[in-house]
């Protein structure tokens, strides 16, 4: 028991791969059997997490930032090693990455075709996802970066809809161009420092004095593009305007659990490394270009909204939404980034609490997203089509699902009581002070995040029926209820009750910046 | 005495017609035959070269007929191997012209 | 039980009955208004009970009834939210509690609970009639149930909710909080019959309006947290030290205090929620909801919210102001208010949608509300929102039984006409007593028909606290809109309940189900009655008879008290003239109307066309604002921005790609990684090729050829060495 105990992390984050390599001998043709046992294999890191979140003691601050951590030789040459860690902000991120899962492969039900491939390839992406969460060695965090994009490739290209090559395609050598610069900046800075290990480069990279290797430029010069890398690279993944045209091309390809995990797992990568990363590691850097960065996010929070309403496909819509969700992380990440120096309690306070929003709002827009994508391919499973113009009145026709779908909706919009708003007030209250006009502007984006958020309702549920579907649409299934109803009670529980979550985010924030 | 020069040239002659006959035939007999040929031209060689060499010696030397022996018991060998090939073949494909017997030709 | 579990059970119980009805009783009807009415019934008895308890303690706008507990936290402290019953809030509390009861309670009859389900009944539209056949073999049309019964009693309870949060919380947030979620409950139930195309324009159409101020609102919140760390009534609104500290702190605006910025940022929130101008637009258009609704939003609940902010707020929007050198949020206040009230009233004049007109006059209402707090005439507009809740309530469900009276005319006899136009109607007072009474006496507080009704004295404060002020702007405009109330009131009562019928409709009409008109009855009395506790001391005659209570008790809210200034009797005489002066042109106007068709509309000409089209104010923003914002979308950020110019980039990084692969492949690749390796591979081939000419698989030739390369080899031999 010791031993499972002590080697948490790496059984959530291995418990998929092998789950993956047992479905190697499954027969493919037994696809009750795949699916269920892809499912089963999943909730293993889920209760797992649960553990470590049982376990996980807040409270521990400055003597133990990071806990259940796990450190062997990996690549000693390079002083590489396999260094493994959570602390208040990757905890909530692994949560969401192990919840979100299950229901994704439970939504998967529905696929029919090469069954085993598909569940295999769901495993090894959370195996990804989770390893750029939990790791806390550069390298190992690169690694799980570049695997995680691998799966989703395949998931896009074999199980998507019409343009899915395209789309495949354009996701990954998108992020793959941004990740080049990253692996540049990292390689530079395991030299420079002499470790990849994220807590001796938190101690050392950002006091780095010289620089030993001749690259003709100064130090400042090269921090900077190393920032930069950094930066871009996450951008992408974000996204951040204007990096962000692949995602609605990859979202509206992907098939339903794709997109489901992509909006709420892998746009969180980008996000989670700027807090990660960007922001202890380059502390002179993220003030000196805050402004730019806030400047993106608002920029993605208005566009994305523009571009939202202005879609009819309603899949498309819904990803450009996650556009203007991810601008509230930026933004809050760029106005924790401009005070990131600052002694005065105010500024303290501000930053804390913008970053506290970004976090949540992290975890918020993975649970939001993921059920309107989920609720997208409902409708898409049962009508075939995505078009909003060819929906109308389905409420009369689909009370259930056009109830979820209301609060689903409501939750994305950042209603109060639900969690979407908790977040956006604590960004938006924390930005303010320091970025009070990119934050006044930023509401332009939160009206017409109203505006579509309605538009997709009553083009779905309101009008005239169209008579097209009379007869011919099933309300949602129990399993199909099964995969929302979770993310429907914690979007309740974290909007009526979110301390029990930002208490953790709270501490580990207050402590880290 | 006949000197060792006319068994030489009788022997080069006998080599030649062997030769011809291994050259140009196509039947797989005659070509075994200008093969025998041949090894007799040899042998001829051989036990002149030997008779010349044990008078100028004047040794009781045996080494031209050994050699000699030995290439008898070859050519027996390679004649039975030989003709019981060719009677084989002979059987199978009625024939015994080399150039029709191309089973092995790339 | 203490007080403090009384106040959080008060919003608790309707949302506990939302719960129940959404998850077990959303296809049991009459469990459904059951669990409505029981959790809105608990909340009147605690609400009574609490403001009972809260009218007999003295100083407790100083000490409130509180409970507070962490919510969220932030660094090493945190935000604390929680709930409070302070004076103003026990008011308010008092008259939600009672009309959401009341409109429960309608809404049983409003729905035709206890019909028979309609024949050709679809959710989302309104019923359209069962057809019954009695004992003798008769068919008859008979109104049908709501086919979507429990749904609206699930939202009413949330919308009942929301509302109970918003008035008895201790801080801005969680009002904010219940301010949305009312958002939310408005925008469904004015689409509560989404199949038609209507109201699924309005429902977009209010919650986008009101977002609108929301966001702004939003903004002044964080401001507000950022620079006194509370969202806090008592925090911020009872500490001189942080009012002063705001109002002398300079805001990024040039010119502004903070203070004047956060009040103008909560004032354009309320802008939204309370339909003022420019925002106002949404509300005619929420008429498309059922009436209770109508009532709900525009009595009870969400437009009396906006302006219960303002008053909440109206220490800090006031605060620098001595009553002589405008601040900012008074003067925006002053001018939105009475421009509103006298606008609003010129619309009402020419709609003959009989719950268009009440719509119209709900914004003017409130304008005149704002208005007063923009002259400091605090107390007088808390009065007027409460006798405005009561009157107005009524006036919207009276107006319901008249179209459900109508209705049933329409089904009886089978005319195509609106139900809910007024010129259609007429005569209706003896055909719905009831109903006509109670409507007089909403009809008469609303045009404040002097010393009987509750609108008189909430009215009369706010015109004498104009006049005291001394902006006599205000005072004239105010004036000049309460008589157009008086006048457009006396014509919608006489056109739907005095003369005769004017279609086949009207004369079949009947009353209304007593589930209906109970609840009329207890608020025309309240619509009567209430002004009762404000009658202010100085009145003629009566003033100082009944003890001015309700100024007593909601002006210990203030800090800061104006000094009392002397007292004209010039708007007293004011009010009595256009409020009788309304009435009588009204009825003179209207009294002799016999076709469907308004007397004034010839008479006014192109100015009538104006009104009727509401100064084409829709058209107007569906110009200025809708039509660029949706090219903005549509086409600026997806068609260019997104599609062409960042896809372009992108597509032209991959053509540039691709052809630079090309251009290395046609010039680099083929002619000398590939020329090279074809080279040898070629060569290598054509020699094997010669060789294999020579391979021909005779013995005979082999032999010849070594015989060939043997003679060559001796000749070579031959020469080299023998010879040479």
């Amino acid at each position: 028991m010791d031993w499972i105990y002590n080697h948490l992390l790496s059984l959530i984050l291995f418990t998929p791969t092998a789950a993956a390599l047992v479905m190697l001998l499954l027969p493919k043709e037994k696809t009750a059997l795949l699916r269920n046992f892809a499912f089963a294999a999943s909730l293993i890191p889920f209760a797992l997490t649960l553990v470590v979140w049982a376990g996980f003691n807040p409270q521990a601050g400055q003597a133990l930032p990071f806990q259940f951590v796990e450190k062997a030789n990996w690549y000693s040459a390079i002083r590489a090693s396999y260094h493994l860690g959570v602390d208040g902000i990757s905890l909530p991120m692994v949560l969401l990455t192990t919840l979100l899962t299950p229901l994704a492969i439970l939504a998967s039900y529905s696929i029919q075709e090469r069954v085993k491939s598909y569940m295999i390839l769901f495993l090894l992406l959370e195996t990804g996802m989770l390893g750029v969460f939990l790791a806390l060695d550069l390298l190992l965090f690169f690694v799980f970066w570049e695997v995680g994009l691998v799966p989703m490739y395949f998931l896009i290209a074999q199980w998507g809809s019409k343009n899915r090559n395209y789309a495949a395609l354009k996701f990954v050598l998108y992020t793959m161009g941004g990740s080049l610069g990253l692996l540049l900046a990292i390689q530079l800075m395991g030299v420079a420092v002499g470790s990849f290990d994220l807590l001796e480069l938190y101690q050392r990279w950002p006091t780095l004095t010289e620089l030993k290797i001749p690259l003709g430029l100064s130090l400042p010069t090269v921090k900077a593009i190393a920032f930069w890398a950094f930066v871009v690279a996450f951008a992408i993944k974000v996204p951040v305007w204007p990096f962000h045209t692949w995602l609605p091309d990859a979202h509206t390809e992907a098939p339903t659990a794709g997109s489901m995990i992509l909006a709420g797992v892998l746009l969180k990568l980008g996000a989670y490394g700027f807090l990660r990363l960007v922001l202890p590691l380059f502390p002179t850097e993220s003030q000196m270009y805050a402004g730019a960065l806030a400047f993106l996010g608002v920029a993605a929070i208005i566009f994305g909204a523009l571009g939202a309403w202005a879609q009819n496909d309603f899949k498309r819509l819904i990803a450009y939404s996650s556009i203007n969700h991810m601008g509230f992380v930026v933004l809050g990440i760029a106005a924790a980034a401009a005070l990131l120096e600052t002694t005065s309690p105010a500024g303290m306070l501000d930053k804390n609490i913008a970053l506290n929003g970004a976090v949540l709002q992290m975890f918020n827009h993975g649970l939001s997203a993921a059920g309107m994508f989920f609720l997208v391919g409902v409708l898409y499973d049962r009508a075939h089509t995505r078009d909003l113009n060819d929906f109308g009145g389905l409420y009369a026709l689909l009370p259930v699902y056009g109830t979820v779908l209301i609060f689903t909706a409501m939750a994305s919009l950042g209603l109060p009581g639900l969690n979407g708003f908790v977040s956006e007030f604590l960004v938006v209250r924390g930005a303010w002070p320091v970025m009070t006009l990119a934050t006044a502007l930023a509401m332009i984006g939160l009206f017409f995040t109203g505006a579509y958020i309605l538009k997709a309702l009553k083009m779905v549920l309101h009008g005239p029926l169209n008579t097209r579907w009379k007869d011919h649409l099933s309300d949602m299934t129990g399993r199909e209820l099964l995969v929302i109803s979770p993310l429907m009670i914690l979007m309740l529980a974290l909007g009526v009750w979110p301390a029990w979550l930002l208490d953790m985010i709270n501490r580990a924030v207050a402590f880290l910046f | 005495m006949i000197p060792l020069s006319w068994y030489l040239i009788f022997s080069a002659a006998l080599f030649c017609i062997g030769l011809f006959g291994a050259l140009a035939r196509k039947n797989a007999v005659a070509i075994l035959m200008g093969i025998e040929l041949m090894l007799n031209a040899v042998n001829v060689n051989l036990i002149a070269f030997w008779h010349y060499h044990a008078q100028v010696r004047s040794g009781p030397y045996v080494h031209g007929l050994a050699f000699t022996t030995i290439v008898f018991v070859v050519a027996a060998a390679e004649v039975a191997v030989g003709l019981a090939l060719i009677i084989s073949a002979y059987r199978r494909r009625q024939t015994a012209v080399v150039d029709e017997l191309t089973l092995l030709k790339g | 039980m203490a007080v403090e579990t009384l106040i959080v059970l008060i919003p608790l119980l309707p949302l506990l009955a939302f719960f129940a009805i959404v998850l077990f009783a959303h296809r049991k009807n009459s469990l459904s208004h059951w669990l409505a009415l029981g959790g809105a019934g608990m909340s009147w008895v605690l609400s009574m009970v609490v403001f009972w308890q809260a009218i007999q303690i003295e100083d407790l706008s100083q000490h409130p009834f509180a409970v507070a507990i962490q919510w969220l936290p932030t660094g090493s402290t945190g935000l604390n939210i929680g709930l409070q019953i302070d004076p103003l809030s026990a008011v308010t509390l008092f008259f939600v509690a009672w009309t959401v009861l009341m409109i429960f309670i309608y809404s049983v009859g409003y729905h035709n609970f206890g019909q028979p389900r309609g024949d050709h009944d679809r959710p989302g539209l309104p019923p359209h009639g069962a057809t019954i056949t009695d004992q003798h073999g008769h068919t008859h049309r008979v109104p049908s149930i709501e086919p979507m019964y429990a749904r609206f009693f699930a939202l009413i309870s949330l919308f009942a909710f929301a509302m109970f949060l918003l008035v008895v919380t201790d801080n801005l947030l969680t009002l904010y909080i219940g301010w949305e979620i009312m958002g939310l409950c408005s925008y469904l139930l004015i689409g509560f019959w989404y199949g038609k195309e209507s109201a699924r324009n309005a429902m977009i159409k209010a919650f986008l309006t009101t977002r609108v101020g929301d966001v702004f609102m939003l903004l002044g919140l964080a401001a507000l947290y950022s620079l006194t760390g509370t969202l806090n009534y008592q925090s911020i609104l009872n500490n001189p030290t942080v009012l002063n500290g705001l109002a002398q702190a300079a805001s990024p605006l040039g010119g502004v205090s903070w203070a004047g910025l956060i009040g103008v940022l909560l004032i354009i929130g309320t802008i939204g929620k309370s339909a003022q101008f420019p925002l106002h637009i949404w509300l005619p258009d929420a008429m498309e909801g059922p009436t209770p609704v109508s009532a709900m939003i525009h009595a009870a609940t969400m437009v009396s919210a906006g302006v219960y902010l303002v008053i909440r707020f109206f220490p800090l929007l006031s605060v620098g102001w001595d009553g002589h050198q405008l601040t900012l949020p008074v003067l925006v206040m002053g001018a939105v208010g009475a421009f509103t009230a006298l606008f609003a009233a010129t619309i009402a004049l020419a709609q003959n949608d009989i719950k268009r007109v009440l719509a119209y006059s709900t914004i003017s209402q409130l304008g005149y509300m704002i208005a007063a707090l923009g002259v400091g005439a605090y107390v007088a507009a808390a009065f007027h929102l409460i006798t405005h809740a009561f009157f107005k309530a009524l006036l919207f469900l009276g107006s319901g039984s008249v179209i459900h009276g109508m209705e049933h005319g329409v089904l009886h006899t089978g005319e195509n006409i609106d139900p809910q136009n007024m010129l259609y109607m007429g005569g209706l007072r003896r055909k719905m007593p009831i109903t006509f009474w109670t409507f007089l006496a909403g009809g008469l507080a609303l045009s404040g028909f002097p010393l009987v009704t509750a609108g008189f004295w909430s009215k009369d404060e706010i015109l004498a606290g104009a006049y005291a002020s001394g902006q006599m702007l205000i005072f004239w405009t105010l004036a000049l809109a309460a008589l157009l109330t008086a006048f457009y009131t006396m014509r919608q009562i006489t056109l739907t309940f005095l003369g005769n019928p004017r279609s086949q409709s009207a004369e079949h009409a009947h009353e209304s189900r007593p589930a209906m008109t109970y609840p009329l009855v207890v608020l025309s009395f309240f619509a009567i009655a209430a002004g009762w506790v404000g009658i202010p001391d100085y009145f003629p005659l009566i003033g100082g008879i009944v003890p001015n209570w309700f100024e007593e008790f909601v002006g210990s809210m203030l800090l800061f008290h104006a000094e009392e200034t002397h007292h004209s009797l010039l708007p007293l005489f004011t009010s009595l003239v256009v409020a009788l002066g309304g009435l009588s042109l009204g009825w003179l106007t209207y009294r002799a109307v016999r076709q469907p068709l308004d007397p004034l509309e010839k008479p006014l000409g192109g100015l009538y066309t104006l009104l009727k089209n509401k100064y084409y104010v829709d058209e107007f923003y569906q110009l200025v604002f809708i039509r660029p914002a949706r090219w903005l979308a549509e086409t600026v950020t997806d068609r260019w921005l997104d599609r062409t110019v960042i896809d372009g980039i992108l597509h032209s990084i991959a053509r540039l790609g691709i052809w630079l692969g090309n251009v290395l492949r046609k010039w680099f690749d083929l002619p000398v990684v590939n020329g090279a390796g074809d080279l040898t591979a070629t060569g290598t081939r054509n020699f094997g090729a010669f060789l294999r000419s020579l391979q021909t698989g005779r013995v005979q030739v082999y032999a010849t050829i070594g015989l060939g390369a043997a003679a060559m080899v001796a000749i070579l031999i031959y020469f080299l060495w023998v010879v040479g």
